[in-house]
């Protein structure tokens, strides 16, 4: 790879004398295909415009005549354009990929929504009439008394699990109350099943918009859970910040903590990941910065920008 | 095949790396004449080498036609890419960006629709590959 990037300097350089040689068209596609392999072998933008940047220095004449440096460093500009031209494409095919994959999660989303209010209001009037229907039954059978009770404590059983998906889908309790009490509700929930302090902080007033709520809350919940199952930790902390055109959240803890570049280099997580988290974030032009390391806990830090 | 203009289209032969520098030159004459700004040339001619390389890469030989448009009073450049090279069995797919590994980074004809305007593509298994893809001056 450094061979490979050594020969890209050599490869540019040479091109970029020919250019500011008069070489026109013929070393302007040179240009375009050396940012093509440059793509291809994993350089960034960065390193293109530190690699023409140490080309130019290589090749102005020490004391250029006047004229000489405007034209040459227009020519530069030309080629350093070219260059970029395969860039270009990339960066256009990652702000698509960004927004398709925005637009997929505000499906999901929207469809996670319809499901989970079918199955609260529809499955749950079904099963009121259910219960009417063996309350009378019941009535008319004294013998088969117990029977029915029993089948009424496994309707019981159903509505309860009912509850449950309904609420892993889509908690109504963020569509109607909002972000901080939504996750207030979830915190609860999780402190009792893993045996956590966990405290929420934040406006309960102000609402964001409405994908922001939902990928800080799917994130928090997915960092929750990743307290409870690995951490080892007795208390987390999750804040929420609105400031200016910036949404904030924190989800703290003090447990075990983590090798976090060798954690990210893992695949194959369960749930949305640390890596799936960011590119949801992505989507949103947000951020996810870790800080961990061994021993000494682990903070999700989240930023969002929030429009207007 | 007539190089040159015919009508108000120029047609270059495409079998080899030379061949795609023609196709970038007057393909950037000709944006320039019609007064796309800088930026946009650099646009055309990647679109153009693009176009080019896939056809001397896949079909070994084609050619791209370059061709003045307007619509509604406004003016832009077309470039056809044209040849009769073993074509590409499905479409839909090629235009995914995981098709290929130059897809994968971005580049190729996922690349090419997303510099143009517009970008249509007739292909298929044995009955070669037309791409047409234009870009309307601002």
């Amino acid at each position: 790879m450094k061979e490979r990037a050594q020969r890209l300097d050599e490869e540019y350089a040479a091109a970029l004398r020919d250019h500011l040689a008069g070489e026109g068209e013929a070393s302007l596609q040179q240009a375009y295909e050396l940012g093509r392999r440059a793509i291809a072998s994993g350089l960034g933008l960065v390193d293109m415009a530190a690699l023409h940047y140490q080309a130019v220095l290589s090749l102005l004449p020490p004391s250029p005549g006047p004229g000489e440096y405007a034209r040459a460093i227009e020519a530069a500009g030309a080629f350093l354009a070219e260059g970029l031209g395969p860039f270009e494409m990339a960066y256009r095919g990652f702000r698509e990929a960004s927004d398709v994959l925005r637009r997929l999660n505000e499906t999901l989303e929207e469809e996670a929504k319809r499901i989970a209010h079918a199955l609260h209001d529809d499955a749950g009037q079904i099963l009121v009439s259910a219960h009417l229907a063996l309350e009378s039954l019941a009535a008319d059978m004294p013998a088969a008394r117990d029977q029915l009770q029993e089948a009424r404590g496994l309707l019981d059983q159903v509505e309860e699990q009912i509850r449950g998906l309904s609420h892993e889908l889509r908690p109504t309790i963020l569509d109607d109350l909002g972000l901080v009490p939504a996750l207030e509700f979830l915190a609860k929930g999780m402190a009792k099943r893993a045996g956590i302090a966990i405290t929420v902080e934040g406006p309960r007033d102000r609402r964001l918009p409405p994908p922001v709520e939902t990928a800080l809350y799917r994130i928090v919940k997915e960092g929750l859970a990743n307290v409870s199952r690995h951490a080892r930790a007795t208390r987390a902390r999750v804040r929420v910040e609105h400031e200016g055109r910036l949404a904030r959240c924190a989800v703290k803890d003090d447990g075990k903590g983590f090798d976090v570049s060798e954690v990210m280099a893992r695949k194959g997580e369960r749930g949305l990941g640390l890596g799936g988290m960011r590119q949801r974030l992505g989507a949103l032009g947000g951020t996810l910065e870790i800080v961990s390391s061994p021993g000494r806990g682990t903070e999700l830090q989240i930023t969002i920008p929030v429009e207007g | 095949m007539d190089k040159g203009r015919v009508g108000d289209e120029t047609r270059v032969p495409i079998g080899s790396d030379v061949d795609i520098l023609t196709a970038r030159q007057r393909g950037r004459a000709l944006a320039s004449e019609l007064g796309f700004p800088n930026s946009s040339l650099v646009l055309i001619a990647t679109a153009i080498s693009e176009l080019a390389r896939n056809i001397v890469l896949y079909a070994k030989r084609g050619e791209i036609v370059l061709g003045r448009i307007e619509r509604d009073g406004h003016q832009g450049i077309q470039v056809t890419a044209r040849d009769e090279g073993p074509g590409i069995p499905d479409v839909g797919l090629a235009m995914q960006s995981g098709y290929s590994t130059s897809g994968s980074l971005g580049l190729g004809l996922p690349g090419v629709r997303r510099l143009m305007d517009e970008f249509e593509i007739v292909s298929g298994a044995g009955k070669g590959t037309t791409v047409m893809a234009k870009k309307w001056k601002r």
